[in-house]
């Protein structure tokens, strides 16, 4: 594989803020205790007669790697689309940023600084790698139908400023090679970098990613998961991870939230979540007096 | 074999932005355009006025519907009554004074804000139900026209266009016809190019492909929607004003009808979606290829010395073209364009297409 460059060099150079302050650096065991950056309070959804997601509170501070597990069906996709702006919840509400964000739009929510990637990806087909990244920066742009018939004089600056940027990120997530190639030829593994770098490209506070390493090969997982890491401590960016992967959970997130049937029934360091019974419960099964599994 | 890309290094990153990257492209556009700007004395006059001058401000339009079909993705039935209002207003503006470059300007405008209108369902349906209520724009338009004389004078009637003139110099001659039809479809071909390599294309082709995935990287869909149908609708307008002006030089309601706007959505189609040079190849071959099979026809007739009734000719170039679309899309569903650059492709690597994936 290519060198991979340090992104604190890239950092120093000026080219990336450093956003966590030495002191609010987030232990990678223990519970963080920088400021709460989103705050999600007794959010309910219901789909007709079922309730998606059941007064479910999250919080999120800033600098940390929360993942939210659970079954099939419990709602962790839900309770990311309620906090990017998807659906409205019937009850509850949610603050990022010390601002109430649970009636606003998608885009109105991106431009806040959160940036999410799908579970079925979302790239646009029909452009390259490099366009796609592009489309990260577009909330950052200043760019109008002016300054675009204009592009030589205008427009061509603005292009080239957040070009330089992206192309960190290309070198960042290691996606030189396939930059300009079309984004519906590459194996999945790939596609979903290309993703993570689109919404690293916004350089967002807070990363919302909904089972990134969904359908990956270990060794692509160990790079995801090193990308993960990446953009907390070098880019600042506090993650919301929901992911499948339990050894994944348990080595790169300092908290998780346990979700069944929609419903929140544990929260905590990954290695108390692993011993706790309801949680186990809700995975396996239990036990019941006649000897069955249910 | 020319199209090769070898030694093309890049250096900055607005060169790897270039409209053409491959140095046999910058010679081959440069002698085209040149060719174009002298076509006056390279060819006769009736292929300059009644083939050129058209073709290139078709060209235009279709540019316009392009960004909206090919790159917003969302279908309209209604361009000819676009094309209308951007006529009418204009000419109307000119009647009233207006100097020639104003007139279509404001036409652009008035049906800009006329095609945004009818932009507005856009917003809540997309498909064959945006197709049903641009086809409304179309039969409202349609109506308006003949029903009110005060816009066209009547259905039977024909109004005629004042003399265009550019900055004081009269737009009077064939020669400068063309040339103003070459200059405003150059800058808008050159409008649509930087378009599609800055930020507004991408957020169009964003929206284009997966709606709530440019909403949550902060695309206001509702916003770009709006402007792309304003756009489309400006150059739209513009070119239909050209278009009376330049070619017709009178505007009557059935130049811009229904069978206008099918027309207009063969030639996105046949050129290639989303696709540059394929305004240019579907406005040309759409226009074009039916005059010519029929000319194709006579002088084969003639050859042969084989007696053609005049309904036969008038119905074989029909069949024919009709043939020939059906095959160029069972070929290439993408259009004219794609098989451009199939060929562009195949040439770039050439001999060693074995480097190619």
């Amino acid at each position: 594989m290519l060198q991979q460059k340090s992104v604190r060099q890239l950092a120093t150079q000026g080219v990336w803020p450093v956003a966590a302050a030495p002191g609010a650096a987030p232990a990678t065991a223990g519970v963080s205790t920088g400021r709460v950056i989103l705050d999600c309070a007794s959010l309910v959804r219901r789909f007709g007669g079922l309730t998606a997601v059941d007064r479910v509170s999250v919080k999120l501070r800033e600098g940390e790697i929360l993942a939210v597990i659970g079954p099939n069906g419990s709602g962790k996709t839900t309770l990311i689309n309620l906090i990017t702006g998807f659906y409205q919840p019937q009850a509850g509400c949610i603050v990022y940023d010390g601002r109430d964000i649970t009636r606003l739009r998608p885009h109105a929510i991106a431009r806040l600084g959160v940036a999410r990637t799908f579970q079925n990806l979302a790239l646009f087909s029909g452009m390259s790698v490099l366009d796609n990244i592009l489309l990260g920066r577009h909330i950052h742009m200043r760019s109008n139908l002016f300054s675009t018939a204009l592009y030589w004089w205008w427009g061509v600056h603005e292009e080239e400023r957040h070009r330089r940027q992206v192309e960190e990120i290309i070198d960042l997530l290691q996606l030189e090679p396939v930059r300009h190639e079309p984004v519906e030829l590459l194996p999945i593994g790939v596609r979903r970098r290309v993703e993570l770098a689109r919404a690293l490209a916004a350089r967002p506070r807070l990363l919302v990613l909904d089972e990134p390493m969904a359908g990956m090969n270990q060794e692509e997982k160990e790079y995801m998961a090193r990308f993960i890491l990446d953009a907390r401590d070098e880019l600042g960016a506090s993650v919301l991870l929901v992911e499948h992967h339990m050894d994944v959970v348990m080595d790169i997130s300092d908290r998780v939230v346990v979700l069944n049937y929609g419903v929140q029934i544990a929260e905590g360091p990954p290695q108390a979540i692993m011993k706790d019974p309801a949680v186990i419960a809700a995975y396996l099964g239990e036990r019941r007096f006649d000897g069955s599994r249910h | 074999m020319f199209y090769r890309e070898c030694g093309v290094r890049h250096t900055t990153y607005a060169a790897d932005r270039a409209l053409a990257v491959i140095p046999f492209e910058r010679v081959m556009l440069g002698v085209l355009i040149a060719a174009a700007a002298a076509a006056p004395w390279l060819v006769p006059d009736l292929f300059l006025v009644s083939y050129l001058t058209p073709w290139l401000i078709w060209t235009a339009a279709i540019l316009g519907l392009n960004l909206l079909m090919g790159w917003a993705g969302q279908i309209h039935l209604g361009y000819g009554a676009v094309m209308a209002v951007g006529a009418y207003s204009a000419v109307h503006l000119a009647r009233a004074g207006a100097p020639f470059v104003l007139a279509v300007i404001g036409g652009g405008l008035a049906a800009a804000v006329v095609g945004s209108l009818f932009g507005l369902p856009a917003m809540r349906v997309r498909g064959l139900y945006l197709a049903m209520s641009t086809l409304a724009l179309q039969g409202i338009v349609d109506w308006l026209l003949v029903q009110v004389p005060a816009i066209s004078g009547g259905a039977q009637a024909t109004l005629l266009v004042p003399r265009p003139d550019f900055l004081g110099l009269p737009l009077a001659t064939d020669a400068a016809r063309y040339w103003t039809a070459l200059a405003f479809a150059v800058l808008v071909a050159l409008f649509v190019a930087n378009v599609r390599r800055t930020d507004v294309g991408r957020a169009l082709i964003a929206l284009r492909e997966k709606d709530y995935a440019a909403a949550v990287i902060g695309i206001n869909v509702f916003y770009y929607k709006a402007l792309a149908f304003f756009v489309s609708s400006f150059i739209g307008g513009m070119s239909g004003a050209v278009l009376a002006f330049m070619y017709y030089r009178a505007v009557t309601p059935e130049q811009y009808g229904l069978h206008v706007s099918i027309m207009a959505v063969a030639m996105v189609i046949v050129g290639g979606l989303g696709s540059i040079i394929g305004s240019f190849l579907g406005a040309g071959f759409i226009l074009l290829a039916p005059i010519w099979i029929e000319h194709g026809l006579r002088q084969l007739a003639a050859a042969l010395s084989i007696n053609i009734s005049p309904s036969t000719l008038a119905h074989m170039p029909l069949v024919i073209y009709g043939a020939l679309i059906t095959g160029f899309l069972l070929l290439e569903p993408l259009g004219l364009a794609k098989l451009y650059d199939n060929v562009r492709n195949y040439l770039r690597v050439w001999p060693f297409g074995y480097t190619k994936k």
